[in-house]
């Protein structure tokens, strides 16, 4: 005859049984929650680590009349989680801080083990009158600052912000033009005209110098144009004779020059006669 | 003649509980204090102070890691030398409580903010999700302590025999 088995001990009441299991689920969670943050903090220490840079950025004269500033972001994430929703602003500012331009990179993904690479290029437009005209002349700093907001490890939001000054030689650095006083010669009134600058970007100054002598009430009064051939990092002084239209007055008129390429022109800003 | 009924299982009963004594339970109150220091104070205040020195300014302070923790402690092993009275569910309710309030003032000085030598970079991270997430085992710990502050209402030793088995 089988033996009957009696129960000795009861069942733990429900209220018990539910407050014992929230315990253990809370203690569960909180071990997880541990090990998972213990990770991503060594994961984030190894991409803080591994440098974010910028490489290979360079900023150019482009002929057609821009300034491009290029390069690329690279993100090393050598961690154990993916960089989600990745997104870079990059902005580019003068000498004074004046913004140049801006561009955006992403939204993308780095993931984990892996390097993201983000190429970005910002062409600055040159205009007599716009915050890019001092690149022409004078050499500067330029401010190039990326930022972005990512999310890593899927829960932590990480916001980047990256700042690099990039040396600017200016193409015409210290351009001078000065007009000489006016020479009566048969009847013809001349005035000679000396440009001087030097090249202090990485690219030649190859083109046609061109300059137009304006009156006060903006009659042109002559002007010419000439070959030049600046090989970078020397100096350039040239003079040009010009024959003025007859009456024409230079008082407080002022002297335009533009410089031509194959492929676009960029005009300076307008020189003041006295 | 009828055979016999079969005997009746007896009504299940609870096991007596084997409540250690007072001072048994102050001394392993104090005991576990040693382990609960080195986590919730020794450890959170090394590490602080290591990444300080490193240069890398961490928005909780030292003193407030200290205090926080302290009263982690503190009621935690009141918790544990009261736990055969009715007042074991209240202060499981304050100690969960805590350690909510404790995650609510880290959430508040979220994001974190670091400059990396040279200044040219700069890095942000936002925990506030992470935190909100973690608010979970409070929150358990509160309803937990409810629970165990209705059944000692209605009935002060039931639990007893469960929590101290003979």
């Amino acid at each position: 005859m089988a033996a009957l088995v009696v129960p000795t001990h009861r069942r733990p009441p429900g209220i018990y049984r539910a407050a014992h299991a929230l315990r253990t689920v809370g203690a569960v969670v909180f071990a997880l929650l541990l090990v998972f943050v213990g990770t991503v903090a060594y994961s984030a220490y190894l991409v803080a680590t591994s440098s974010t840079e910028s490489h290979s950025m360079s900023v150019q004269f482009a002929s057609n009349g821009t300034v491009e500033v290029s390069g690329t972001f690279s993100l090393s994430n050598p961690g154990w989680y993916p960089i989600e929703r990745l997104e870079l602003s990059t902005r580019v500012a003068n000498g004074t801080g004046v913004l140049l331009g801006t561009v955006l990179v992403g939204p993308t993904t780095v993931a984990s083990g892996t390097t993201g690479v983000f190429p970005f290029a910002v062409a600055i437009p040159i205009t007599p009158s716009g915050p890019a005209a001092s690149l022409l002349t004078t050499d500067q700093y330029l401010s190039v600052r990326a930022w972005g907001n990512a999310t890593y490890a899927y829960l932590f939001p990480v916001s980047v912000s990256l700042t690099q000054n990039r040396s600017w030689g200016a193409p015409f650095e210290g351009l001078q033009v000065s007009v000489g006083a006016p020479v009566v010669l048969g009847g013809q009134v001349s005035v000679p005209v000396r440009i001087t600058f030097s090249d202090h970007s990485s690219a030649d100054d190859v083109g046609t110098m061109s300059f137009v002598i304006d009156s006060a009430n903006l009659v042109p009064c002559g002007g010419a144009n000439f070959p030049i051939s600046v090989a970078a990092g020397t100096y350039f002084d040239q003079t040009e004779t010009v024959t003025l239209e007859s009456g024409c007055s230079l008082s407080g008129g002022h002297l335009l020059l533009t410089y031509t390429t194959p492929t676009g022109t960029v005009a300076f800003p307008p020189e003041p006669l006295p | 003649m009828m055979a016999a009924p079969p005997p009746r299982p007896a009504a299940p009963e609870a096991a007596p509980a084997r409540i250690p004594s007072l001072s048994y339970r102050i001394l392993v109150a104090a005991l576990r204090l040693i382990p609960g220091f080195l986590l919730l104070v020794a450890l959170p205040a090394a590490v602080l102070t290591f990444v300080n020195s490193r240069g890398y300014a961490i928005p909780i302070s030292v003193f407030a890691v200290t205090a926080w923790g302290v009263a982690l402690l503190v009621i935690g092993a009141a918790q544990y030398v009261l736990k055969p009275t009715r007042a074991y569910g209240p202060l499981s309710i304050a100690y969960s409580s805590v350690g909510l309030l404790y995650l609510y003032y880290a959430l508040s000085l979220s994001p974190y903010r670091v400059s990396l030598s040279g200044g040219t970079a700069s890095f942000a991270a936002g925990y506030g999700t992470f935190l909100e997430v973690l608010m979970i085992v409070p929150a358990l710990g509160i309803v937990s302590g409810l629970l165990t502050t209705i059944e000692d209402a209605r009935s002060p030793t039931e639990r007893l025999p469960f929590d101290f088995p003979a």
